[in-house]
């Protein structure tokens, strides 16, 4: 049959057990095929086994991967005509030293469309995903946010319009608009019928109204909820937690970004900042942790002013405020297991002894929905939305009062973002655990006190910011 | 797995040998260039000492100078990467440009120079160091630089860790594949820089048993009896080997 035929797929690891176990999966040209499972499911690793491009320490043990009838054979040949690939990280997918233009033009080269059609070609694919070629093409990645990174992905995805588009998370860090823009594009490519579709998805809500298939993986978890972590004894605040006055924030190349930001925040609020992509509000989130430059405004935290730089704060501002950011692959040290990321805030700021800090680690484990056996794993052997509960484990180790929280549902699947969120609602209400939450996701924004609103830029180009209550 | 084992047992006999060999390497045990024959597997030299146990015994004093003088290149080039990745201060800028200046000199200018100020081994330790530690510090401080904007610094400074601390428990084992490979390469500079002055006779003093000495002793004899010549030269080729294999092990296990 025409499109991808996949029979009696196993994967295993370097013990032998096995990953992912006799998968057998078929979709002819002109169908869209989901694979849906909860975080951790192995849903990634099924999708690089197909394409014949396993990690180290992993093995296809067993099974068949077709295309159009015929068994795959130089895989990497093959992928470089047939396949448009999405990761699940695409900002940083990007190169570097590569432009906008330069990225879409890539795989056009690879599938070999005439040098003259390229650039109209280039700049379709980026008008087609949102971007004005004029404003965009230009631009090398440290000058798209990550929203837009992720549209610049999506437009080298589906410039040379490849036989198999194979999407990794795609409703991650996407905008609600972009993300109509991409599930146009596949409804395009299904009506069309030449070409696969494959979507990697732990949430199919999105992607529902399009599929022919659906594939899925892992067993469901129990419904148990663990209790809260105890943390160090917490502090409690009176009064507002954070006070932001007359906030001005630049872009790195000096550019302004935000101007005149005023917050506040009360224990135990929830509140969400919402904006269209690039407008700042991660950079909003990094300057109230301390980590990027601050042009002009004053903060007062619990009662002290608040110094800027990370380096001037001392012990108990570190302690009140943590962040989790974006970025789920940086996040975690290659080279440390998950308990040393967790038992260093614990010993630094939550003064714990030894024996209390193993404990506590389980307990931020399970609390965030991880076994305990993933204390000793490294970050290469988790999946994206593991890895993202284990950064945000380490943020509230040391009992924070106000949790910057960048993104943080964005990469699980909806019954494990249900968890964490019922977990910041349960320290919200039992240590008064302040959230400032910066989300695409409406089920998030849904649970918030108040939503602060970062609008498009006005004539000026200085943003402004809404407090809606 | 069996390359580690391969090249580990190359290193035990190359710091070992001298007990396996069995005979004196300086005693004259036979002919002069005796051709290998019973009891004498790789034949004589030009004294008529035995091979063999010249070449199981030379490579020890050889190797122990090169692991030395790779370390402590290594070693430098580390600290000066992270410090100068990490710190934008004036000293630090003026540190990578005098190593910048460094690089410029060719190496085997500056270990020319060195070996007439110091004895041999010590004037091999201060030519690796001198033309492979700013080749290290370069590397490293790039690496440190990139890495002070990911997200495990960013949450270690955030919990309060000083610079010292950030460095060595985050960047420093985060790094460790690349400066396991960096080391490699050092050691196979330092192994090729003292078989180089060693054969210029700034190595041991005769009868003392070297590799790279007696490739120049045995040469005149090539023809009467070759494997004088080739089992130093393979012997130093199975080292170099070894080491880079080890490198990759080390490089290959973070």
């Amino acid at each position: 049959m025409s499109g991808l035929t996949v029979s009696g797929l196993t994967v295993t690891g370097r013990t032998g057990a096995a990953v992912i176990g006799d998968v057998d999966l078929s979709v002819a040209r002109g169908e869209v095929l989901a694979l849906v499972g909860p975080s951790g499911a192995g849903k990634t690793t099924l999708l690089r086994a197909v394409l014949g491009e396993l990690p180290p320490g992993l093995v296809r043990a067993a099974g068949r991967v077709e295309w159009d009838g015929a068994p795959l054979r130089a895989t990497r040949r093959w992928r470089r005509r047939h396949v448009g690939y999405l990761g699940q990280d695409p900002a940083s997918a990007l190169h570097p030293l590569l432009t906008a233009r330069a990225a879409v033009l890539e795989p056009l080269r690879a599938a070999g469309t005439p040098r003259a059609g390229r650039p109209a070609c280039a700049e379709r694919a980026l008008t087609e995903v949102g971007l004005d070629p004029a404003e965009f093409a230009g631009r090398l990645p440290h000058q798209l946010s990550g929203g837009q990174a992720q549209r610049v992905a999506l437009a080298r995805a589906l410039a040379a319009d490849p036989d198999l588009l194979v999407l990794d998370e795609p409703t991650s860090a996407l905008d609600p608009a972009a993300l109509e823009t991409a599930v146009a594009l596949i409804r395009r490519r299904r009506a069309e019928g030449r070409s696969v579709t494959l979507v990697v998805s732990h949430d199919d809500s999105v992607v529902a109204g399009l599929l022919d298939r659906v594939v899925r993986l892992g067993a469901t978890r129990s419904a148990t909820r663990p209790a809260a972590p105890r943390g160090a004894a917490r502090m409690r605040p009176a009064g507002a937690v954070l006070t932001v006055r007359g906030l001005s924030l630049d872009r790195p190349d000096g550019a302004p970004l935000l101007g005149g930001v005023d917050v506040t925040i009360a224990p135990g609020e929830f509140v969400a900042v919402l904006g269209p992509s690039g407008c700042g509000k991660s950079t909003l989130l990094r300057a109230l942790a301390g980590l990027h430059p601050v042009r002009a405004g004053s903060a007062v935290l619990l009662g002290e002013p608040l110094p800027w730089p990370v380096r001037d704060r001392n012990a108990r501002a570190l302690r009140a405020l943590a962040l989790v950011a974006q970025d789920p692959l940086a996040a975690l040290n290659p080279a440390r297991p998950v308990a040393a990321a967790l038992r260093r805030p614990l010993r630094l700021l939550g003064g714990l002894g030894r024996a209390a800090v193993t404990a506590e680690v389980n307990r931020l484990l399970a609390a965030v929905g991880l076994p305990a056996e993933t204390a000793r794993r490294y970050p290469a052997a988790l999946s994206g939305g593991q890895r993202q509960r284990v950064a945000l484990a380490r943020a509230l180790a040391a009992g924070p009062v106000l949790l910057l929280a960048d993104e943080i549902t964005t990469a699980l699947d909806a019954e494990t973002a249900e968890q964490v969120l019922d977990l910041l609602d349960g320290l919200r209400r039992d240590t008064a655990l302040a959230v400032l939450a910066v989300t695409h996701d409406k089920t998030v924004a849904a649970r918030a006190d108040r939503v602060l609103r970062i609008d498009r830029p006005m004539i000026d180009d200085r943003r402004k910011t809404t407090d809606v209550q | 797995m069996l390359a580690t084992v391969a090249a580990t047992a190359v290193l035990a006999i190359v710091l070992g040998g001298e007990a396996l060999a069995g005979r004196d390497p300086i005693r004259t045990v036979a002919a002069p260039w005796a051709a290998p024959g019973p009891g004498l597997p790789l034949g004589a030299d030009a004294l008529g000492r035995d091979i063999l146990a010249r070449v199981l015994a030379g490579g020890r004093d050889l190797a122990l100078v090169s692991l030395a003088a790779a370390g402590s290149a290594c070693a430098l080039g580390v600290a000066g990467g992270l410090w100068a990745g990490w710190s934008r201060s004036r000293a630090a800028r003026a540190a990578v440009a005098l190593s910048d200046l460094l690089l410029v000199l060719p190496l085997l200018l500056v270990a020319m120079l060195a070996v007439v100020v110091l004895p041999g081994p010590p004037a091999v330790i201060a030519g690796t160091v001198l033309g492979g530690a700013p080749l290290t510090l370069r590397v490293v401080a790039d690496a440190t630089a990139q890495a002070r904007h990911a997200g495990y610094v960013e949450a270690a400074l955030s919990r309060g860790e000083r610079g010292l601390s950030v460095l060595f428990r985050e960047v420093l084992p985060a790094h460790a594949g690349l400066i396991g490979a960096d080391l490699g390469q050092r050691m196979v500079l330092a192994v090729q820089l003292t078989a180089a002055l060693n054969v210029l006779g700034f190595g041991p003093p005769p009868p003392a048993p070297d590799w790279a000495a007696m490739l120049r002793e045995n040469l005149p004899g090539a023809g009467l009896n070759p494997a004088a010549l080739l089992a130093p030269a393979a012997a130093l080729a199975l080292l170099a080997g070894a080491v880079a294999g080890l490198s990759h092990v080390l490089a290959g296990r973070s």
